[in-house]
């Protein structure tokens, strides 16, 4: 086993329905992400890129086939684990289209839930989260709430909520779709740089041409597999 | 620690008080109507113990005279004085009588008593001012709630009635106000407000005027003889009902108190129950504005754990919060009610047992919304 791969996915079959209404989405998709690496997934809408990432963030359930995160398997056919939920708050990092923060928690408190309910103590975390922001350019905006704080500020939140607990994959769907061209590429940069910086694999779906050239590797989904090109 | 409810909360912080107020408002009525019974106890007892005789001799097979109607002969008194064991007696009536007062008129309960007899019913102790009755003619004495005072006239059938002493805190056991009055004007009243249809017919002699008669006759044993066999005694050969002072409180507990508590019970337990649907549907309600974010949660990895946790203590804390309101209101508005309202703490930390469960009975399907929550329905479009 290589020590060096982040992801590895050995053939996922996800499909939907039954009769009439069957769809297979995934079938037999087969891969393998490296640390430090930042990915593309681009396909047209609708070919199952939310769902491969539910999948791979273990959200969502596959019908079969193998994955692991780092060295540890966490799916062979069925969860190895009853509590994925830990998986995802001790690994994975998410960042969603919207930034999707908690509107009742300030922007610290946003930051700081998650390595609280790992039992990180506060001041600990409170100083993570502050080193985030002053990461971001946000150190001023700690006690602000999200309904208070642009779009793309409220992004780079979000981001920093991923990053918070030092997950060694980050999942990305469509992170700049909502913002401006500018925000973009400095959300793009960011990645970049957290990919390089800290070892995070990151997958990030995108439609926007203009982010590829920060991107080490583009997956396509075709024929309900994944290609690289 | 970040304490998500309290968060939650101060973010709709508007909604979450009033929501409080009203759901106090329904628990004061709660508490008030405790309170009223409560009142009820500690009425029926005043009359009882300001008497504070030892026996009430009663109409065979009645539980005079105050659950049921009872009537003895007034001579009675003397019979049952002449007993062995038996140190006073008095004969003694009820009845509820409308006092005059200004343009509307006062509901009381008139007590008739012996004046020259052995037992005195009015407690030294609640006379504020003036005396207890001195003849057997036209005097009166009031409690200070009837509002009448010393000196006062009262027109009473067609006599003028003097009012020669104000008593504080005495009532009958239905809470009414009481007066007393001598037994013969008692008996006469009695009469006069019969109604008309009796009235004339004892006028023509069909029926004759009988005003003699009296409700009870009471009395006080000799100190070192059994109260239970005097009674045993007059049961057996003068052929009437006697209770003693504890079996005329059990009466009295039993038909004045026992059906309003039920009444009071059932009302009390509809008012919580409406309080935990009232309470569930906002919280369940709060709980689905918040269900994208509840997703969110599960799905970065928070634990069920500590989402149920904030809908529990939200609900915990609704619930608290009208419980203070609910004593603030009621503790306002008692003094209003026209009955006797004895709020006690006991009560009021039954109720707040009641409220926690409630609150927690409250939370349930909001924290099923949760359990039941996709991770994955937030990100949907
Ligand atoms: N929970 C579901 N139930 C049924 N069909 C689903 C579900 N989730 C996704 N799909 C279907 O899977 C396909 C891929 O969806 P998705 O991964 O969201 O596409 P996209 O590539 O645009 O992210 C779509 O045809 C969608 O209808
Ligand atoms: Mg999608």
């Amino acid at each position: 086993m290589n020590d060096n791969i982040a992801i590895r996915v050995e053939n996922i079959c996800k499909s939907f329905g039954d009769g009439d209404s069957f769809i297979e989405v995934i079938k037999d998709a087969s891969f393998t992400i490296n640390k430090g690496e930042l990915a593309a997934l681009v396909a047209p809408s609708g070919t199952g890129k939310t769902v491969l990432l539910m999948m791979i963030g273990c959200v969502n359930e596959p019908d079969s086939g193998e994955m692991w995160i780092g060295t540890e398997k966490v799916f062979d056919n069925r969860w190895l684990t009853k509590e994925t939920r830990k998986i995802r708050r001790e690994k994975i990092g998410f960042i969603f289209q919207a930034h999707h923060l908690i509107p009742f928690l300030n922007i610290i408190n946003n930051l700081i839930l998650l390595p609280q309910t790992n039992k990180t103590d506060e001041k600990t975390s409170k100083a993570e989260a502050r080193k985030l922001l002053h990461y971001f350019g946000i150190a001023d905006k700690e006690k602000a709430m999200p309904s208070q704080l642009s779009g793309g500020q409220n992004q780079r939140v979000a981001i920093a909520r991923a990053l918070i607990n030092n997950p060694q994959i980050i999942l990305a769907d469509e992170p700049t779709a909502a913002l401006d061209t500018q925000r973009s590429v400095d959300v793009m940069k960011i990645l970049k740089k957290i990919a390089l910086e800290q070892e995070v694999a990151i997958i990030m779906v995108t439609h926007d041409d203009r982010m590829l050239p920060y991107c080490d590797r583009i997956m396509k989904i075709e024929d309900k597999k994944i290609v690289f090109v | 620690m970040i304490h998500l409810a309290k968060e939650d909360i101060k973010h709709t912080l508007g909604k979450f008080v009033v929501t409080a107020m009203g759901v106090g408002m329904l628990l004061g009525i709660v508490l008030i109507m405790m309170g009223v019974y409560r009142g009820m106890i500690v009425d029926v007892e005043v009359l009882l113990n300001d008497l504070d005789v030892d026996l009430w001799i009663v109409q065979e097979g009645t539980l005079g005279p105050f659950a049921e109607a009872s009537r003895v002969h007034e001579d009675l008194q003397y019979t049952i004085e002449s007993l062995q064991g038996v140190d006073n007696s008095s004969a003694i009536t009820f009845q509820n009588i409308q006092l005059p007062q200004g343009k509307s008129k006062v509901r009381v309960f008139a007590v008739g008593y012996d004046v020259y007899g052995g037992i005195n019913p009015i407690n030294p102790a609640r006379l504020v001012t003036g005396r207890t009755l001195a003849t057997d003619h036209y005097e009166i004495v009031v409690t200070d709630k009837t509002g009448f005072t010393l000196h006062d006239k009262i027109q009473l059938g067609r006599n003028i009635y003097t009012v020669v002493g104000v008593t504080h805190g005495s009532v009958s056991s239905g809470g009414d106000l009481l007066v007393y009055i001598s037994l013969k004007d008692a008996q006469e009243l009695q009469f006069s407000y019969s109604n008309k249809r009796i009235q004339t017919d004892r006028a023509r002699g069909i029926i004759t005027r009988d005003t003699h008669m009296v409700n009870a006759v009471i009395a006080t044993v000799k100190p070192g003889n059994n109260v239970e066999n005097v009674a045993g005694e007059i049961r057996k050969w003068h052929h009437k009902s006697v209770y003693t002072k504890a079996q005329q409180h059990a009466v009295l507990t039993k038909y004045v108190v026992e059906k309003s508590s039920k009444q009071i019970g059932l009302f009390t337990a509809i008012l919580i129950i409406v309080a935990t649907i009232i309470i569930s549907l906002i919280i369940y309600t709060m709980t689905l504005e918040k269900m994208k974010e509840i997703s969110i949660m599960k799905l970065i990895g928070l634990p069920n754990s500590t989402i149920v946790r904030m809908i529990v203590e939200e609900t915990l804390l609704l619930g608290i919060l009208a419980f203070m309101f609910g004593n603030i209101f009621s503790h306002l508005i008692y003094p209003k009610f026209p009955k006797r309202v004895v709020l006690e703490i006991p009560d009021a930390w039954m109720l707040f047992g009641m409220v926690v469960v409630a609150s927690i009975v409250a939370s349930f399907i909001a924290v099923k919304k949760v359990i039941n929550a996709d991770p994955a329905a937030a990100i949907g479009d």
